[in-house]
């Protein structure tokens, strides 16, 4: 089948090794051809990166399913169960890294340690549900195996491109049916709409655009004859088809049908044409006349995810908004006052500041859209959590990223979640910059229950406007947007934005920059990338995570001319503050390019890669031993 | 739950393959033996409260795998491990001989160097004995480790080996002490020469 071919070279083109012998295993599980030891050691490092990601006590029982789940698999005996129990409560791991090496050692894995991610991803689909929680444990372990994170991307990717595929290849053969069927699928879309919400895992509708039995047709190719005995089922077709969301219409589907609470827009804007195992939905702070004047704007140049949207709220009060912020900046406050301002924030003694006269006159002006705007970020966010938990965008992870007011509409989104049940394993990541909402540790430890991976506080201290706008919504000046979370989760990650965002406005308009500097992948960066391959041997090394090691590979290679702050103090403009927060198992990268590791990762060269999770930790660590302002 | 639990400590079962590591547990943690026990694969656990001198230890039992091809995965248990047990197969010398591999095996992957090791001979419940209980002593003696001999068949010498050991480690201060917070981690290691002097502490029971 031309699918599973594709599967199998794409499996392989990756590494030289490549024999023919090899192309036909690739397609067989893991379990089926691995050895005892290495099925154990494959399931205790699992187990371990499960109790270091996720140590919780919520998300014990999610702990247990899947080490219970992967034993299973594995076809490894019970026995080994309480051990792996152990594992996935923390006992044992000291053991991280000899498991990888073991790994890495294996010689059906030496040259190709991607199946291990691979079958992972097939073991987590396997129910037709993609958890947030367990992508970001195959992005760990993908990372102790020294992959490139690309690769798992490339996969996910390839195994939807193979399912879209097999569909092509029916609908020729069946086009008569397949009239019929698109006839029914638009009187069934309403009805699907609402069952899905109701339980996703029972509709058997359609995928976006793909039929549900072709879905599991594909699966069956590329997960394996093992795995397709659960996806061909039709309980497997019915789950398939969830994991895309509600009858193909998925969010874009989605319409406020009639007015919810104080919100008079909600809809959802496809930023991107493809379709991916995870989405990133973004969301805008507020509008401005000319060049920014849509939603979409800001974001053109992000690719998170080959399926990105971006949320349409309450445009007629976010352009009134932006253009009082518009008219504040170029009318009312002089640029001596701006600047003034910018220094008297970054001292930090703005509890007691007194706004200056010309500023509080124009008070006037951005005080009521501001405030309006304040009131329907909230609500927004809620109803967006709602939305969220009735899966309307298929059971895959969600990363939502978002500025100024569109990082509140994100926060509290979480908070919403956070009170509701089965709210887990539905977010991965979470990046909030500039963000009007308090930024008290307490208010945020919330947030840790419903993101899997990363809660990024993108923040600038010399954000007087941010400042300013927020004076009347809170006491004591403590905002997110302007200084770091001093969470202790291994999730919170704070970015200093200050040098390269200048005042609140740049949110929008350097949005380019500042998604490089919190590790967002953007499109600029693949092209870059072609460039400089020569020096970084395999391309398509930017991982979601690899900001800070951006920085440092623009000064090795091309000077960081392209970077709109002086390359060399990059490693003070990210500051993660929470560069502990996702320690190396292994041996610490060090910066630049010496980098030495002692495996396999040699051999990909992926020698500028930091950490998982802490995108910029060598930066970071440079910065706090360097100029150790930033305290946390 | 276990508020009067004074440490919970990480013990290591290691040893020749079919020596009866996994028995031994069987027998402390659950009171039973079979026969038949199947071959561990890769790592067993089990977690058993003991009551030393009034003091109360939680000990996460660390049951490794002996067969050659578990062998690998071994150096990843060693870490942080506060005591360990070899055993040896009383009836069977090469187990006896092969101990010294372990000993190495401890002394590389090990990351303290004052860790409580106590040396069982087991199944003396068998008639054809191979190696002598003075041999084993000397043994011990020479590695400065803590004897038992002791039969899972028959139950003896089992809940002695344990609570002697456990006994050793909470004599040790620096060895369980702080334990909980630094988990993994610990570079210095003060209890420096200690091993040479737990040498006097073996017992011989039997």
């Amino acid at each position: 089948m031309a699918a599973e071919e594709k599967w199998n070279s794409w499996a392989w083109k990756e590494h030289s090794a490549a024999d023919q012998a090899g192309d036909k295993d690739s397609c067989m599980l893991l379990g089926q051809q691995l050895g005892e030891p290495g099925r154990f050691a494959y399931a205790a490092l699992c187990g371990i990166s499960l109790a270091w990601l996720f140590p919780e006590k919520e998300q014990s029982s999610f702990r247990m399913e899947f080490i219970e789940g992967l034993v299973k698999w594995l076809d490894l005996p019970d026995a080994v169960l309480p051990a792996m129990t152990a594992f996935a409560s923390g006992l044992g791991g000291e053991g991280t890294e000899t498991f990888a090496q073991i790994l890495l050692k294996d010689p059906m894995l030496k040259d190709n340690p991607i199946v291990i991610t691979q079958d992972l991803v097939s073991f987590s689909l396997k129910d037709g549900y993609y958890d947030a929680r367990a992508r970001v444990l195959i992005c760990h372990i993908t990372w102790l195996l020294r992959i490139p994170l690309e690769e798992l991307e490339a996969l996910e990717e390839s195994l939807l491109e193979s399912l879209k595929e097999q569909k092509e290849e029916e609908s020729e053969t069946a086009e008569v049916s397949r009239k019929k069927k698109e006839r029914r699928k638009k009187l069934k879309r309403y009805l699907l709409i609402g069952l899905a919400t109701v339980g996703g895992g029972t509709v058997i509708g359609l995928t976006g655009g793909l039929a549900a039995p072709l879905v599991a047709a594909g699966a069956a190719t590329i997960i394996g004859s093992a795995g397709a005995a659960a996806l061909g089922s039709t309980a497997g077709i019915a789950v398939m088809a969830s994991l895309f969301g509600a009858a193909g219409a998925g969010l874009t589907g989605y319409k406020m049908k009639k007015r919810v609470g104080a919100i008079e827009e909600f809809e959802f804007l496809p930023l991107t044409e493809g379709k991916q195992l995870h989405i990133t939905i973004a969301i805008t702070g507020w509008l401005c006349t000319g060049r920014y004047g849509s939603f979409t704007a800001p974001w053109s140049s992000m690719l998170q995810s080959s399926e990105q949207y971006c949320l349409a709220w309450e445009s007629k009060y976010l352009m009134e908004l932006g253009n009082a912020l518009d008219s504040l900046l170029n009318g009312f406050v002089n640029m001596m006052a701006q600047e003034a301002l910018k220094f008297t924030v970054l001292s930090g003694i703005v509890t007691a500041l007194t706004w200056p006269a010309s500023l509080l006159t124009a008070a006037s002006v951005i005080d009521n859209p501001w405030g309006v705007c304040l009131h329907r970020s909230a609500e927004v966010g809620k109803h967006l959590a709602h939305l969220l938990l009735s899966r309307q965008q298929g059971k895959r992870p969600v990363t939502l990223i978002g500025f100024s007011l569109g990082a509140r509409v994100i926060y509290f989104c979480l908070q919403e979640m956070a009170q509701e049940k089965d709210s887990q394993g539905i977010i991965e990541d979470a990046v909030l910059l500039g963000a009007p909402v308090e930024g008290e540790a307490k208010h945020w430890k919330a947030l840790t229950k419903v993101v899997s991976g990363r809660i990024i506080n993108g923040y600038c201290r010399g954000d007087w406007l941010l400042g300013f706008v927020y004076r009347t919504s809170s006491v004591q000046l403590n905002v997110a947007g302007l200084q770091p979370v001093n969470l202790d989760d291994r999730r919170m990650v704070n970015v200093d934005l200050s040098s390269v965002v200048s005042g609140h406005l740049d949110y929008m308009k350097q949005m380019d920059t500042i998604l490089k500097a919190v590790g967002i992948k953007t499109k600029e960066c693949r092209l870059e990338e072609k460039g400089s391959a020569s020096l970084f041997s395999p391309p398509a090394k930017k991982t979601q995570q690899a900001a800070g090691s951006e920085a440092r590979r623009d000064e090795d290679a091309a000077g960081g001319g392209r970077w709109s702050w002086d390359p060399v103090d990059s490693p003070d403009t990210l500051d993660a503050s929470r560069d502990g927060g996702r320690p190396c198992p292994g041996e610490p990268f060090p910066a630049g390019l010496a980098q030495g590791l002692d495996s396999a990762g040699c051999s990909l060269g992926e020698t500028s890669r930091p950490c998982p999770g802490s995108p910029n930790s060598e930066d970071g660590g440079k910065h706090a031993a360097g100029t150790g302002t930033e305290t946390d | 739950m276990d508020e009067d639990v004074l440490t919970t400590l990480k013990i290591l079962i290691i040893g020749e393959s079919g020596v009866g590591k996994s028995s031994l547990l069987l027998r402390f943690t659950d009171d039973t033996f079979d026969p038949e026990l199947a071959a561990t694969i890769g790592v067993d656990f089990k977690v058993k409260t003991i009551s030393v001198d009034g003091n109360k230890a939680k000990l996460a039992i660390w049951d490794t795998a002996g067969q050659e091809r578990f062998r690998t995965l071994t150096p990843s248990y060693y870490r942080g491990a506060q005591g360990v047990i070899l055993v040896y197969d009383v009836t069977r010398r090469d187990t006896f001989v092969k101990l010294d591999n372990w000993l190495n095996e401890l002394e590389t992957y090990c990351t303290r160097n004052d860790i409580v090791k106590m040396l069982v001979g087991n199944k003396i419940d068998k008639e054809n004995r191979e190696v002598d209980r003075n041999e084993g002593l000397k043994f011990a003696r020479k590695h400065s480790m803590l004897f038992i001999e002791a039969s899972a068949k028959t139950c003896d010498g089992v809940q002695c080996a344990f609570e002697e050991l456990v006994e050793k480690i909470i004599q040790t201060p620096g060895l369980w002490e702080s334990e909980s917070q630094n988990r993994g981690v610990k570079l210095s290691n003060k209890e420096e020469g200690y091993g040479g002097g737990a040498c006097g502490g073996y017992c011989s029971m039997l």
